[in-house]
This record gives structure tokens, C-alpha cells and sequence, in this order.
């Protein structure tokens, strides 16, 4: 009997395994730090309910509306999703980057990597979001369920990487914090429709909060989809996409240089 | 040079040759205040705060009340980062004692640096603010401010001996912005405010700080003895923490 011939695996399915093994590893890092999934699940609770009763809590007056509980709880939930993952995002792409470099330099595909980072972050933050729509639909009734929770998570995946390419562009954690936050802050005042602002910029509307939060108005509200809003949304995410892509392969570059 | 101006003023070169730092300390004060000042309503809401010994709601200007809120809330997040990121590398400082230093000595280096960066972002977020809007009382809002920055630059510390980067990221964010920005906000909360809320650290401050911002005469300076004794608690368990995250294995490290 001829001995068993072993099979190399093709480079395709050696990418495909990379990269289940990447997205296992990174969400594993992940769930190992229990406080962070606990603090993941507590603090969309807090800042919903926060978030909500603070605005429905802003007096009535002649040029300014009442801000319905609902509508605050909403805005609540897109800045939390938003914060976690963006925050998220920042220090996934810092943390690791010394190891993804001595990883590009063993063979891996800068792509790879880049794509095991993005996979895992994505799908801690639909994680995310599924947490803060729980919390909304407990308190809220949306009217298509589906789409506010898919419109949440979108809000989450803009957000994540926006923080990833900010941990791209800027490798600290400290200095990428800082920005991250802040725009976070007055991404959420205004464009979440703060009953505080008025003569908001035309620009606003390139922010990205302000066509998720669109989205989610009209899916919660409504139960439609906007449809003009997720193709902007789309489009943003691509944008962030190639712009992460393009900064991360720039810092991994190995060839002919001296390694990091 | 005693040995703790030497840390502090290495630490204090450190942060000053990083100029993306320097520039964010700037540039996010002046866009986040600015722009609140610029884009509030400007419209009259009632505020509820101590006038003559009594609890009592006047009047004021829209954008005043959030401004007297919004500066703090910039002041407190970066002074928050400050202290969290400080706690993050304390580690390094173990050889500082390795090499002679006392405790003593490290931590107030480390405070002294903590000290002179809150000093700078308060100063930068007042300076931000007064383009717009004079405080009524500008010394006791200044000294509450400092107060405030303090306090929650300390907390940093004490959420980053605690919590890994992360989640301490995410508290630092957040603590300040519901604490300030929602729970001591007169705008948002109307009435007495919830027991809960005056755990908070940012309690017995905002409530100077809209007392000094928006009245002629400062009824709340116990609240500032109050936000002191806050500050007392919060520094002397970080004081702990940090003698305990610094010490030398095995030595106990030198008090």
C-alpha cells in the first residue's frame, strides 16, 4: 500500500486559515479580559438610560422642542455604541502592532493581518451594539427591530474604524484617546440632534454620527430605510477602509528596511 | 536639585518634546468650547442654583450655562487621560526605585507631574472659555476648576491602577462625561438632585462652578471644603496604589 501523499495546503487555503485563526485569536484577547465584557454590557445600560432621562429632562421653551425619552435613549445608544467601538478600534490597532510586524515579517500579508483585525473588531462590535439594542428595545419599542439593530451596529463598525485608523495614523494611546474621544463628543452634540445646538454647521453632515443616526431615526421611528443615508454610510465605510488599508500597509512596510 | 524635582522635571521634559500631545492639549480645548459656544441656542433657561442662602432658579443665557459646563467637562477628560496613562506606565518607576529613590520621592514626582498638566489644561480650557464668557466670580471658578481637574485626575490614576487600558479608556471617557456633563448639568437635571449623584466626584465642584459662573456671590464655598475632602480620599488611596504598584519585589520599597 502506497504511503498517504500530504497535501501542502494552497496559499488560498492558507489565507483563509490565517485569517480564522487571526479573527479567533483577536476575539479571544478580547473575551480573556472578563472586565471588559462586563464593562462592555454596563456601560451601554448606563449611558442609554443617562443619555435619555438627561435630554427628556430639558425644559420646554419657545425655540427649543422637548426631547421625547425615546429619541434620548436613541441618541444615547448610537453615542455608546460609538464610543466603545471607536475606543475599541484605537486600541486594537495599537496595541498589536509590534507583533503584526514581526508577523509581516515571518510572511504574513499585511492584508491578512489587516483583515483578521478588522473581522474580530467588527464582530465584537456587532456584539456591542446587539447589547445596546437590547437595552433599547427593553425600554423602547422600535418599529422595525431588525433595522434599528443592523443601523446600530453599522453606527459601531463606522466608528471602530475610524478608531482603527486613527491607531494607524497615530500610534499612541494616549494622544489617539484623546481624539477619538473628542470627536466622539462633538460628533454626538452636533449631530444627534442636541436640543441645545442651534446654527449647526453645514459640514455636520459629513460627521460620522450624523447619517447613522439618520438611519436609525428613520428605521426606529418610521420602520423604513433611508436609503440615500446607508448609501452614504457605504460609501464612508469604504472610504475608512481604504484609508486604514492604505496607512497600515505604509507602517508595515519590512522591505528592504530596518525592522521596527 | 533635590532628586523629586529631578523626576518631576524629566517627566515634565518627556511630555514636552511630544508635540502631538502638546498640540491636542491646545487644539481640543479651543475646537470643543468654541464650537459649544458657538452652535447653543441663544436663548434664556432657567437654572437652579444658591442665591442668598436659598436654593432658587434664575434666569440665565443658554450658552453661558453650557459653557460653565462644558469647559470642566474638556478640563476633566484630559486630566482624567493624564492620570490613567500616568498609572499605566507606573511600572517604569519600579526602577527609580531600584535605584535609590525613595517612595516618597517617586510619587511626588509622578503627583508634581500630574499637578503641573492639569494646571495647563485648566488654564487652556478657562483661557478657551473667557473669549466668550466671563465667569461672574472668575477667581473661585478657577479655583474650582482646579479643584475638579484635580479630582479627576487623581481618579485617572486610581482607574488605571485598577483597570486595564481599555476599560480604563472607556470609564475615564465616560464617568466624566455622565458625571459633569448630565448629573451636575442644571440644564438637564431641574430639581433636587438624586442621592447618587452627589457620590459623584464632580458634585460638590459643578456646583461651585455654576454658582461662581453665574452668580454674583459664591454661597457654595462649603461645597469647595467638601471637594476637598473628596480630593483628601481620592489622593491618599492612589497615594496606596501607587506605593503598592511601585514598590520593589521582595524589598517592600524604601517609604
Amino acid at each position: 500500500m502506497p504511503p498517504a501523499v500530504r497535501r501542502h495546503p494552497t496559499a488560498r487555503a492558507m489565507t483563509v486559515r490565517r485569517l480564522a485563526a487571526g479573527v479567533r485569536l483577536n476575539v479571544l484577547t478580547f473575551v480573556r479580559t472578563p472586565l471588559n465584557v462586563v464593562l462592555a454590557v454596563a456601560l451601554p445600560i448606563v449611558v442609554i438610560e443617562g443619555w435619555g432621562r438627561s435630554m427628556a429632562g430639558l425644559p420646554e421653551t419657545p425655540t427649543m422642542e422637548a426631547i421625547p425619552l425615546t429619541l434620548g435613549r436613541l441618541l444615547g445608544a448610537i453615542l455608546g455604541v460609538a464610543i466603545v467601538a471607536g475606543l475599541l478600534g484605537l486600541t486594537q490597532m495599537i496595541s498589536a502592532r509590534e507583533a503584526d510586524r514581526r508577523l509581516v515579517q515571518t510572511g504574513y500579508e499585511p492584508r491578512t493581518l489587516l483583515a483578521t483585525r478588522l473581522l474580530a473588531l467588527s464582530g465584537v462590535t456587532v456584539a456591542v451594539a446587539a447589547v445596546n439594542f437590547l437595552v433599547l428595545a427593553a425600554t423602547t419599542s422600535p418599529e422595525a427591530p431588525v433595522l434599528t439593530f443592523a443601523f446600530l451596529a453599522l453606527a459601531g463598525i463606522v466608528y471602530a474604524f475610524l478608531g482603527a485608523l486613527v491607531g494607524a495614523v497615530l500610534p499612541r494611546l494616549f494622544e489617539g484617546s484623546l481624539v477619538v474621544v473628542f470627536l466622539a463628543m462633538m460628533d454626538a452634540f452636533l449631530s444627534g440632534d442636541s436640543p441645545l445646538a442651534a446654527d449647526v454647521p453645514d459640514f455636520v453632515t459629513y460627521f460620522p454620527l450624523y447619517h447613522p443616526k439618520e438611519l436609525l431615526r428613520a428605521a426606529m421611528f418610521e420602520g423604513t430605510v433611508a436609503t440615500g443615508d446607508l448609501a452614504f454610510v457605504a460609501g464612508y465605510v469604504l472610504v475608512l477602509l481604504a484609508a486604514v488599508t492604505a496607512v497600515f500597509g505604509a507602517t508595515m512596510q519590512v522591505d528592504g528596511r530596518w525592522s521596527a | 536639585m533635590s532628586r523629586t524635582t529631578t523626576a518631576v522635571t524629566v517627566g515634565l521634559r518627556e511630555q514636552l518634546r511630544n508635540y502631538v500631545l502638546l498640540a491636542l492639549l491646545v487644539v481640543l480645548p479651543i475646537a470643543f468650547i468654541s464650537v459649544a459656544f458657538a452652535v447653543t441656542q441663544d436663548t434664556t433657561m432657567p437654572v437652579r442654583t444658591i442665591v442668598d442662602g436659598q436654593t432658587t432658579t434664575v434666569p440665565r443665557p443658554m450658552p453661558d450655562v453650557h459653557g460653565v459646563i462644558m469647559t470642566p467637562i474638556t478640563s476633566t477628560i484630559i486630566a482624567g487621560l493624564v492620570g490613567l496613562f500616568l498609572m499605566q506606565n507606573a511600572a517604569v518607576d519600579q526602577r527609580l526605585g531600584l535605584s535609590g529613590y525613595r517612595a516618597r520621592e517617586v510619587i511626588a514626582a509622578r503627583f508634581g507631574v500630574l499637578l503641573v498638566l492639569t494646571l495647563v489644561v485648566t488654564a487652556v480650557s478657562v483661557g478657551v472659555m473667557v473669549v466668550d464668557f466671563v465667569p461672574e466670580n472668575p477667581v473661585v471658578f478657577v479655583a474650582a476648576m482646579l479643584l475638579l481637574s484635580a479630582i479627576y485626575g487623581l481618579v485617572g490614576m486610581l482607574v488605571g491602577a485598577l483597570l486595564d487600558r481599555l476599560a480604563g479608556l472607556w470609564v475615564m471617557l465616560i464617568l466624566p462625561m455622565l458625571d459633569v456633563g448630565l448629573f451636575q448639568d442644571p440644564l438637564f437635571v431641574r430639581d433636587a438632585p438624586a442621592w447618587w449623584m452627589k457620590l459623584f466626584p464632580g458634585y460638590h465642584p459643578t456646583r461651585v462652578l455654576v454658582d461662581a459662573g453665574l452668580t454674583g456671590e459664591v454661597d457654595t464655598l462649603a461645597s469647595m471644603g467638601w471637594g476637598l475632602a473628596y480630593l483628601l480620599v481620592v489622593g491618599t488611596a492612589t497615594i496606596g496604589i501607587y506605593y503598592r504598584t511601585t514598590r520593589i519585589a521582595g524589598r517592600g520599597g524604601r517609604p
